[in-house]
């Protein structure tokens, strides 16, 4: 299913905040329906490079193009809006709406119906919502919190909220998945859970999945390719078997620190 | 036609908060210069009536509208260069002032300067106050609930994840802003035909904070907190009137009490329902325990402290 059509490329991208360069020159790609692994020791610029491609974050040189069109100077909503979707390392759920609501705004952020309709509480307004609520719950089965529709999300134990936050990722009409370590925080059955979870939403949803993770395994068990990243420069790139045996991975892994500057 | 006279003010007080209460309530943005859209609504209506003969429903709407088309201007250039909460609402603090002198420097006898606009037609009965501010309540309960509502409230909880949801932020904000400010404007216009005098001096800051305070004692996230703050506040200020300065002590020390006990406000995330209240009364007796022993708890682990 993995073909060679390019859905994201990424080239020479830069990004400072002040003096400190935290993505430094850094090539990229994702093919269509693949399942690519972004890697690296803390404050490597992982999370710095989801947030330049979803808008958050302004890059200072680069380009970044999504199915052949530039990301630069779309914020967030419109780059949603052309297929990207994301879950958040900080975990970003609404707190204090319900668990369907969470899932449900994907679909409705771009209201289907005017807001005269809306005040006027028309029959087709129901209608509409109650569509989006029922394609909701198909979300929520597949993440398995189908019973917690009615609680407020806040109210989750941590590892709920951040299979909401996959579900409300995928209920927004997507072709690009990045996942921010979703395994943070989870013990081993865990991760193997969620592994095959990740697995099947991959395969039945038919999208391209980055993720950033800590747990070495889930990112080996999981993608296809592997980027390693460090100090804002990308360090290697290849299969797992590849990235496992690289010295340069190993000895980044080890330690060494970001100079300060 | 002292029971009237409160009533309709009350009305007119549940109109703006229920406005204020989709942009600070569920959108989550702080404004101190409402009145500035109570006055440009009631200036706008009175004066089309006057000079235009525009009828009464047809006069408020307008006002209604050019308040709302003001509040695009100020709001637009604010809104779009991402200006933070607390700057917005500085900045419409700053609004309401300026409108309020502009008003009191057009000395022309259209506008009539500090003097004010007397012998207004008295189109509001008391009849036409209840019928417009209901149908404005269920306008906004409508719109609160539908997509464009919980958009707000998402804006309002996680504004970095509501945008990258594919939320306009903009949008969302500028579309509860015009609303507030159009409920704003016709609650000024209905209270202009009913005092039948208005004066830049009836829309004073002082009106836009007890807005707010109305708004944040009922509770943010909820239509019918604030509608039920509104009537008990507006209320006791009319009969707290024998206690002249004193009252504002009261009424701030209520202010104090609510925040330190439901900083959420009275009914914050919550809707009165009836179904519920008749339920709570019939297991009187249980909850009263249950309530006991979350006062006694509250005690205990304060003395612990
Ligand atoms: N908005 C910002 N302003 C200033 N500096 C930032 C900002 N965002 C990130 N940084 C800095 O950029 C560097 C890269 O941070 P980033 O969060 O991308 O690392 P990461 O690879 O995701 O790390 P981790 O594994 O800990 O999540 C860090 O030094 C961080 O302090
Ligand atoms: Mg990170």
């Amino acid at each position: 299913m993995t073909s060679s059509e390019k859905i994201l490329e990424v080239n020479d991208l830069v990004i400072r905040f002040g003096g400190l360069t935290a993505i430094d020159g850094v090539n990229m790609h994702i093919n269509k329906g693949e399942f690519v692994g972004l890697i690296g020791p803390n404050g490597a610029g992982k999370t710095t490079f989801f947030n330049s491609i979803t808008g958050n974050v302004t890059p200072s040189e680069g380009s970044i193009s999504f199915n052949g069109e530039s990301l630069l100077k779309k914020s967030p909503d419109v780059i949603s809006h052309m297929g990207i979707s994301r879950t958040f390392q900080n975990i970003r759920i609404f707190p204090k709406m319900t668990v369907l609501e969470n899932v449900s705004l994907p679909m409705h952020s771009k209201p289907s119906y005017n807001f005269f309709s809306a005040m006027l509480g028309l029959p087709s307004v129901k209608k509409a919502d109650k569509i989006i609520q029922e394609k909701a719950m198909d979300f929520l089965h597949r993440l398995g919190i189908a019973e917690y529709k009615d609680y407020e999300a806040g109210t989750l134990p941590y590892g709920l909220q951040r299979r909401l936050e996959i579900a409300r990722a995928l209920a927004a009409d997507l072709s690009l998945l990045l996942l921010d370590e979703p395994a943070a925080g989870m013990n081993n059955d865990e991760c193997n859970e969620l592994v095959e979870l990740l697995q099947g939403i991959h395969e039945d949803f038919d999208i391209s999945i980055m993720l950033i993770e800590h747990h070495i395994d889930v990112v080996l068990n999981l993608c296809s390719r592997i980027y390693v990243l460090n100090l804002g420069q990308l360090l290697a790139e290849g299969p797992p078997h590849e990235i496992q045996s690289n010295p340069d991975v190993i000895r980044a892994y080890l330690g060494e620190r970001r100079e300060g500057r | 036609m002292y029971i009237a006279s409160v009533i309709v003010t009350v009305c007119a007080n549940i109109i703006s908060v229920i406005g204020l209460a989709l942009l600070t309530g569920y959108t989550g943005m702080f404004s101190l210069g409402h009145a500035g859209f109570m006055a440009i609504g009631a200036y706008g209506a009175v004066l089309l009536n006057r000079y235009y003969a525009v009828p009464y429903f047809l006069a408020l709407i307008s006002g209604g509208v050019m308040a709302a088309f003001v509040s695009v201007i100020i709001g637009y250039p604010t809104l779009r260069n991402k200006l933070r909460g607390d700057y917005f609402a500085i900045c419409m603090l700053g609004f309401g002032t300026v409108v309020r002198l502009i008003l009191n420097n057009l000395n022309n006898p259209v506008i009539n300067g500090a003097l004010g606009l007397p012998g207004i037609p008295k189109l509001t009965s008391l009849w036409s106050a209840l019928f417009i501010m209901a149908i404005l309540v269920y306008f906004m309960w409508n719109f609160v609930n539908s997509q464009y509502g919980k958009n707000c409230v998402a804006v309002q909880q996680q504004e970095v994840a509501a945008e990258m949801m594919g939320v306009s932020l903009v949008k969302t904000k500028l579309l509860s802003l015009v609303i507030s400010a159009f409920y704003c404007g016709v609650a000024g216009g209905v209270l202009g035909f009913w005092l039948q005098y208005i004066a830049p001096a009836s829309f004073s800051d002082t009106r836009s904070n007890d807005f707010l305070a109305t708004l944040v004692t009922g509770g943010t996230n909820s239509i019918t907190g604030p509608f039920l703050a509104a009537i008990l506040l507006t209320t006791m200020l009319e009969y707290l009137r024998f206690l002249v300065n004193w009252r504002l002590v009261v009424y701030g020390l209520l202010y104090i009490l609510v925040m330190r006990f439901r900083p959420e406000g009275i009914m914050g995330y919550k809707e009165f329902s009836l179904k519920k209240t008749i339920l709570f009364f019939k297991e009187f007796p249980q909850n009263m325990g249950k309530l006991k022993g979350k006062w006694v708890g509250f005690w205990e682990s304060r003395n612990r402290n």
